[in-house]
This record gives structure tokens, sequence and C-alpha cells, in this order.
């Protein structure tokens, strides 16, 4: 009896769910739409991941997942992320978690029915998680969502390759032509304006999952940089790096340096070092006055000056540097004393630096 | 946008510091609302951001009378501001210090560290750190979990954990084993915690905390002992320290033990807090709070001069330069606060062209430069007997029986390779503000009063012009106000020991006329021999008036002054008539203080 109860109000929840997300579109909202909206997430949640003491159950958990998938349910929840009261975002999380991870029972090939739908027919509700980076309420959600998300290659490919305004229908994954150069429209290129310019906890999480991004499918990316290496570099190098916010400099010069000495991205880091004007940015945060910026910076640096084929901007800013270069790096961050592979690395950089010829003006 | 929320609060005195950084109370101007703001300070974090991310996402996502509220974290220059909830109780440790607690007491504290972890654990997350010292009271009585730093977010509700997190003396034998477990770690951990309630060290306390590490998962679990404490008392603390963690009792099944059902309200630790505070007082602690101190960052000026010779100018970096300078463009006014940290990129090719001629004055001041310069943030004392007199916390700990292993416990929160200090424990670095402080004075600057001169340069005076003359509209006043502003920086870059002397004398000239005596308003009248100069200047009632006086709505400033009420000079909003009144009654209060306390005329 209990059982049958259940199952009939499970059959009711989605649908009016949906409906009531609609309406929180459409000010004014009414204190009553956000509580029962409430209520329906907290009792999604509650099928999917059960509690402390009881289990879910399978049934319903399928039942749910495929209603949901039905519903075109997952799409209007992102978009409405951040209209939500505050715990529901956290019920919201989890039920995308949930849902997304969600196996076919009794399937040996693990199919995951939510996160093929998403992949092959509904790429927006990867598009509207990202754009969860506008509103603070929703960052962090979003954020939680999309890594887990990342973990699968098609929804960073959806992401870098998105070339859509917001609303319009993007291309479906067997329609991206991953040779084709970018536009900045996409959504991807977004990721560049929400670190720099959110709050820190937008910036921090909308960083971490760049960095997701960037080095989660090493072939991928690989070929995403060598198709679009001038514009991404362009801005990565002037939002990002020379960015004003602390955190993000620091990191995002730590993540340019594992992403050039990344095998896979081989040829990229190739190019990268062959550009004059990126060695000066380079030599600069050598100089920056803050210590950790300083370290991430040589990092960078090193590949340079270690690289065997220097092209002939590169050598030239170094010769002409040769004198300056060599009273700096010797006194440069030594109190860093228990570092031995940088104390190594830093001597193997001055021995490069004094084969090189003497300035010949 | 960085820096302008940092203008939103302002900070009074120092709660406490460990390794990670500082905290201090603070006031949000908007609103009035005391809040704790704890600094970390980033450059000295080798680890990814990440861990401090991780422990704002867990605080951030939590909403609970029994957990302590987190308000909104940004960035200052390197340093990370976290702004949570003010509890002016002080910790459970603070409590310790003046004896062990009573059982009823105890029992109320559980019955709401108890309500705190069953919220938590219902949303999946593990505390991994319960203990005394992470423990907060309000004023009020109410009980609060605090510091998340190794608190962990489980995304499935089952799983598990294997990280080895925690304080060696509150560490659950699972955790100590690394086989995996989950939130019945912080059932165990509370069980600890009570014992330390009750005898004002946890079991082990004297072990080495290494060794008790070994201990744990071999030695049976401890017990309460001793005649005094009631069996319902010993049948609590018995249920949390049950070694095996399926048989252990869930926060929720624990609210129904004896022990806690027939605990008292949580007003009645009122009496904890206030037995503290005598405490505290007697032995004359919280005297000489130590202010917070802004960065100074006039040294960094020093900087630029040296860089690397770039011969060739490409346009694309042209393009990058030309945007940092619009970026940093409308920070003009703030100059101290721009200055080094956009210099490398603020350059313009004319810039490097012109180096490319003066090449050997270069090389030279590449050699007279020093490499770095690191802004920190000094702590000075500011009272007259300060240097001898250690913060409260501080020599509270070292009046304490057992303070080498006490010591040890509290202070290495972490475990997160043993880096983190807790909160709020002082122990470990005695002597810290001392040596900031000498890495900070510029040479040219070595005399307290010209540091007191700058000070008052950077947090009053140049906002003060700069809030004026926001406010002004004409030009001719406009440009009057300018003069004497750049008239005032010369002063200030030249003379700061001047400037601080003009000052004083200043203040004092005010305070001596009986009808300019009302722009003097005394925010802290209980410790009187604070520095007058500074925390009169700094008071934003003195804002709020000129900006009154200036016909401007009143704004924030309004908001706080009307929440502190109970002070005498106060006048609400929309009771304006009575203004006279108050003043005259305010200026015979400041009298009357004055022939209390002479020093401060």
């Amino acid at each position: 009896m209990a059982f049958l109860f259940r199952s009939k109000s499970k059959s009711d929840i989605v649908k009016p769910a949906k409906d009531l997300l609609t309406r929180l579109w459409q000010p004014p909202v009414s204190p009553r739409t956000e509580e029962e909206l409430a209520r329906l997430l907290a009792q999604m949640k509650l099928i999917l991941q059960g509690t402390q003491e009881t289990e879910s159950s399978p049934e319903q958990v399928s039942q749910l997942v495929n209603l949901i998938i039905q519903e075109d349910f997952l799409f209007s929840l992102a978009r409405s992320i951040y209209l939500l009261p505050f715990e529901s975002r956290k019920d919201t999380q989890s039920i995308f978690s949930y849902v997304l991870r969600h196996k076919t029972p009794n399937n040996p090939n693990g199919d995951q029915p939510a996160l093929k739908h998403v992949l092959q027919s509904r790429p927006e509700v990867v598009l509207a998680l990202c754009r969860g980076y506008q509103h603070k309420e929703s960052a962090m959600p979003c954020g939680v969502v999309l890594r887990e998300a990342l973990k699968h290659e098609p929804v960073a490919a959806i992401i870098m390759y998105d070339q859509s305004q917001e609303d319009e229908r993007i291309s479906r994954l067997d329609e991206i032509d991953f040779d084709a150069r970018q536009s900045e429209r996409g959504v991807f290129w977004n990721f560049f304006q929400w670190i720099d310019r959110g709050a820190f906890e937008v910036s921090t999480d909308a960083f971490t999952t760049f960095r997701e991004i960037l080095t989660k499918h090493k072939q991928l990316v690989a070929q995403f940089l060598n198709i679009n290496f001038d514009m991404f570099f362009e801005k990565y190098n002037r939002v990002l790096i020379q960015s004003n916010s602390y955190v993000t400099k620091r990191q995002s010069i730590k993540l340019l340096g594992e992403i050039l000495l990344d095998r896979a991205n081989y040829s990229v880091m190739t190019e990268y070092v062959d550009r004059g004007e990126h060695l000066k940015l380079c030599m600069n945060l050598l100089k920056d006055d803050r210590k950790m910026v300083q370290y991430e910076g040589f990092h960078v640096f090193k590949v340079f000056v270690a690289n065997p084929h220097k092209s002939a901007a590169v050598q030239k800013i170094l010769v002409n540097n040769r004198e300056r270069l060599l009273n700096f790096l010797p006194k440069f961050l030594e109190d860093r004393t228990d570092d031995d592979q940088f104390t190594d690395e830093k001597s193997y950089l001055i021995r490069q630096i004094e084969t090189l010829p003497a300035v010949s003006r | 946008m960085e820096g302008s929320a940092a203008s939103q609060y302002r900070l009074l005195e120092e709660l406490g510091s460990g390794s990670f950084g500082v905290v201090y109370k603070g006031i949000e101007i908007a609103t009035g609302e005391i809040v704790a703001i704890k600094h970390i300070d980033l450059e000295s974090t080798e680890d990814d951001i990440l861990d401090i991310q991780q422990e704002i996402s867990v605080l951030s996502t939590c909403d609970s009378p029994w957990v302590t509220q987190y308000k909104t974290s940004f960035l200052k220059g390197h340093k990370l501001w976290i702004v949570m909830e003010y509890l002016g109780g002080g910790s459970g440790l603070d409590l310790l210090q003046s004896g062990p607690l009573h059982e009823s007491h105890i029992a109320i504290i559980c019955r709401e560290l108890l309500l705190g972890l069953d919220y938590l654990h219902r949303e999946g997350k593990i505390h991994r750190d319960v203990k005394a010292a992470n423990v907060l009271l309000a004023e009020t009585g109410k009980v609060k979990l605090a510091d998340f730093g190794v608190a962990a977010q489980l995304t499935n509700i089952k799983s598990q954990r294997n990280t080895f997190v925690g304080t060696p003396f509150w560490m659950a034998p699972e955790v100590i084993e690394q086989s995996g477990y989950d939130f019945k770690a912080d059932i165990w951990s509370l069980g600890i915690t009570a014992i330390e309630f009750a005898n004002a060290e946890p079991p082990n306390a004297s072990t080495h905390p290494m060794k008790v590490l070994f201990l744990i998962p071999k030695a049976p679990a401890p017990r309460l002992e001793g005649e005094n404490f009631s069996r319902d008392f010993k049948d609590f603390v018995a249920a949390c320290l049950v070694k095996d963690p399926d048989r252990r009792p869930t926060a929720k099944e624990l609210l129904q033990y004896r022990f806690i059902r027939y605990a008292g309200r949580s007003e009645c630790l009122q009496e904890l807090v206030q037995r503290r505070q005598t405490f505290d007082h007697n032995n004359e602690r919280n005297a000489h709070p130590r202010l917070y101190e802004e960065t100074l960052n006039t040294i960094s000026n020093l900087k630029d001069t040296d860089n690397w010779v770039f011969d060739t100018i490409k346009a694309p970096t042209m393009v990058t330069q030309k945007h940092t300078q619009q970026l940093s463009g409308h920070k003009t006014t703030k100059r101290r606060r721009t200055s080094s940290k956009n210099a490398t990129s603020e350059e313009t090719p004319e810039d490097l062209l012109s180096r490319l001629t003066l090449e050997d004055k270069q090389q030279k001041s590449i050699l007279s430069t020093p490499m770095t310069i690191r802004k920190v943030t000094t702590q000075r004392r500011v009272s007259r007997t300060a240097s001898s007199s250690a913060t409260k916390r501080k020599a509270s700990g070292q009046k304490l029986p057992l303070e080498p292993s006490m010591n040890f416990g509290n202070s290495v929160s972490a475990v997160r390779q043993f880096r983190r200090v807790s909160d709020h424990s002082l122990r470990m670095l005695p002597n810290l503000s001392m040596i900031e402080r000498d890495e900070n004075q510029p040479p040219e600057t070595a005399s307290k009063e010209a540091l007191l001169g700058r000070r008052a340069y950077n947090k009053v005076i140049d906002p003060a012009f700069q809030e004026v003359f926001a406010q002004t509209g004409s030009q001719i006043q406009r440009e009057a106000l300018s003069k004497i502003a750049h008239a005032w920086s010369g002063l200030d870059q030249d003379d700061p020991e001047g400037e601080y002397h003009l000052l004083r004398a200043i203040i004092s000239k005010i305070q001596h006329d009986s009808k300019l005596a009302c722009l003097y308003h005394i925010s802290q009248p209980s410790s009187p021999q604070k520095p007058k100069l500074i925390l009169a200047q700094n008071n934003p009632h003195l804002k709020s008036h000129r900006r009154r006086q200036s016909s401007v709505v009143p704004s924030a400033d309004d908001i706080w002054a009307e929440k502190q009420m109970s002070l005498p000079g106060q006048h609400t909003p929309g009771m304006e008539h009575t203004k006279q009144l108050t003043d005259v009654l305010f200026s015979k209060w400041v009298d009357g203080l004055r022939n209390r306390w002479p020093a401060l005329g």
C-alpha cells in the first residue's frame, strides 16, 4: 500500500516541478512557488540518495530518472539554479550528480541513460551549467556538477567547441568540426571573464573547472590548442597571466607551465616558446614583487631557456639580457634552500645562459 | 574590484592568529554588524589554493544555527579575507582557561554540538576536527562549530574517506588506521571533547602526540572517571567512544541519551562566558588589544627602476600594455595601492625605448636595488606598555599548567601536513609581531611617530580627502581641496613624523574646544588608553558628521551609528532635533572621562 502511494506521488513530482521552474522566470515570484518547488526538489533528492538510515530503491530511482529525461527537466533545472532558494541549490546539485551518474540496472555495459541523453540530444544542459558562473549563487553547485561530468570527454568537447549564442540551438556532438578554427562566441571563451571578473568564489571555482577542461582529455585539448593557438594564448596571457587578482595570476601561470610541459602538448609548447613576446611576459613575472608569482613564472621561463631550438627572437632577448640574468638568477628566490629541484633547475639555467654569446653590438 | 570589498569593513582588534594568518574582529560599515575576519596570506602557502577553496565551499553551503555563519570572502592583494559571523564568548578552549567546566554546562554544549553535527552529517559533511578549540560561543550562550579547515564534503552520502586529518588527541581510531571512515569519526572526537571539558585536557594529554597516534587504535577506549561525574555523563562519553564505528551511535541517536535530554537551556552558558571574562579581567588581559594595521605599501615604490631590456617592441605587447593601463587607470587616486604590482606591465613602449639609451645607469640600479620587497601586514601593539605584555590568549596559554602537550595538540590542528594551526590558539610564533614589524620598516621611517603618521595618512587623511572631494561639486572648491591634498601627500612623503605631530596637535586642540569636542567621539570608552589620535580620526561618526555637513544623504554609517545606541553621544536618524541635547550630554561625558583619565587629554 505504502509502495503504491509512493510510486504514484513520484510520477507527479517532475512535471509540477518543471512548471514551477518556468514560473521562477516570470516575476514576481510568490513565496509559495519557491516553497513548493523546494519541497519537490528535496523529495527528488531523497528518492535518489536515500537517507543515512535507508537505502534508495533502484526501481524508484530508475523511474524518476526516466521521467526526468522525458520531461527534459535537467535543462529547465540547470538554467534556473541561481533563482532557487539556498537549500534547493544544494538539492539540485545532488539531483544532477545522481541522475547523471545513474546506470541502467542490470546492464553490464554500464549505460548511463541521463548522461547519454544530455550528450546526444541535449548538450544545452552542459552550457546552461557553464553559464551558472554568471551568478554567484549558482557558481559552486554548477561547478561541482560540471567537474564530475567533465570526466567524460564529450562534455569537454561540447564546451570547447560551442559556437552558439545564449539560448540558441547548439551543434550536436556529431556535427562538431574538430578542425575548424573557433570564434570567440562560444561558451568556453566566457571562462576568461568569469575567472577574471567574478567574485572570489566564482572566480576560483570557474578556474578549477577551466583547468579540468584543459588538462583532462589530452588529445582533444592538444588539437584544440593547435588550431586556436593565437586566440587562446592572446587571451590567456592578457586576461589571466596579467590579471589584477593575485590568485588568478598565480594559478594561471602554474597552469600554463603544466600545459606547456605536458607531452601531449608538445607542438603547442614549441610554438609558445618561439615567440619573443611570450618570453618578455615571462621575464617580467620573474620580477613581480610577490614570491609565489616569481616562482610560478620560473617554471615557465625555464622552458624557454632549456629549449634547444630557440627562435631568433627568443635568442636575441636572452643574449641582450645575458649579463642581467647572470646577475639576477643566482640571487633569485635564494631562500628556497630546501627545494632541491628548484636549485638544480636554476643552476642548469645559469649554465645555459652562460653558454650564450655575450652582446655582439 | 578587489580592495573595494575590503573597504566595506573596518577592522578592530586581533582575535587570534596562527601560521595560516590572523583573525580580526571587524565591523561591516554598511550594517554595523560585528564580524570575524580571517586573513590568510596566500603568499605564504605553497600548496594550492584548492585547500582553502574547499574550506570555503563547505562553509558557504552550511546554513545552521549550530555552525558559524560564513558571509563572504574576497582578495585584497595577496591576502584572502574570509568574513564570518562574530562570536564574542570565545572558544571552548578559552573557557577552559578558567578551569574545567561543570557537568551541567558540558551537557548543554554537547547537545548543541550534536545538533550541529547532525546537521553536517545530514548534509554529507564531516568536520574532522571537533575539539574544544573549535567550539565557539556567542555572548548569548549559543554554541557553534567552527573551523572547517579540514572538513570534507562527500558527494555520496554513503561514501567513505581515507585522508588522515584531524588533531591527534581527538582522532578516532579508524581515522588513524586509514581503513576508511565516515561521519562517525566526528562522534568519537565529540566524546574526547566532552572529556576535555570535564578535565580541562583530552585523554593522554601528557603523551607525545605522535605516540598518541599509536596508542589510540591499540589501547582500550578512554573512559570518563571520577566520583564527581554522574552516571549519565559517563554513559554518554562511553557511547561516543565505542571503538567500532559501526556500533557507535549517530548524532541523532545520541540526542536521545539521558545526559543530553536533561540538559538545560543554552542561555545558562552565559555564566561561563562571564566567568571567563572576569577571569581575563582579573588577569589584566585584553587591556592592550592589538589593532589592525594596514599594509604599508609605500616601500614598494622603490622598485620599478630595474627592468629587463627588450629592444624590439612588437604590436601585440603594445596592445597588451595599453589594456592593463586602462584597467588600472581608475585606481590612480589610491596611488600607493596600485604601485609596483602593475609596474612592469604599465610601462609604455616609449619608456622601454628610453631605457635603451640609459642602459649604463640602469645596470647600476640593478645592483643597488633589493631584489624583492614583500608586502607584509604589520601588527603593532599600540599601547605604551605593549612590548612587555603579550596578547591575552598567548598570556593565558603560558600560564596553563599542562602547557607543552596542550599546546601541541591544539596548535597543530591540521595534520594537513602539520602545517596549519587552528584559529584560536596563539601559542606559536611568540614574537611574530616584532619580526614582521622589522621587516616592514622602511629605513627612513623608523620612528613610531612616523609609522603612525603614515598610517594616519593612508587610513584617514587620504581617504577623507577623497571622500570629501567626491562630494564637492564646484570646480573652485575642488581645486582648492586638491591643492591641500597634494600638499599633504608631500608632507606625508617627506616628513611622516611631522605629520603625526601636526595631527596630534589638531586633535588635542579640537578636544579642548568645548564646541568642537562634539566632533570627537570615542568609540570604546572602556579602554581609554588606546591611541587617541587614530581611533578618533577613524571613527565613522566623524565621517557621517562630515557627510551630514556637506548635506549629502545620510548613508550606511548612520545605520552603524544606530546600532551603537548604547554609547552616549548618539542620535537616532529621525531624531535629529535632539542632537543639540545629546551633544551637550556627550561633551559633559567626555569631560568626566577626561577627569578620570587624565592621560586622555
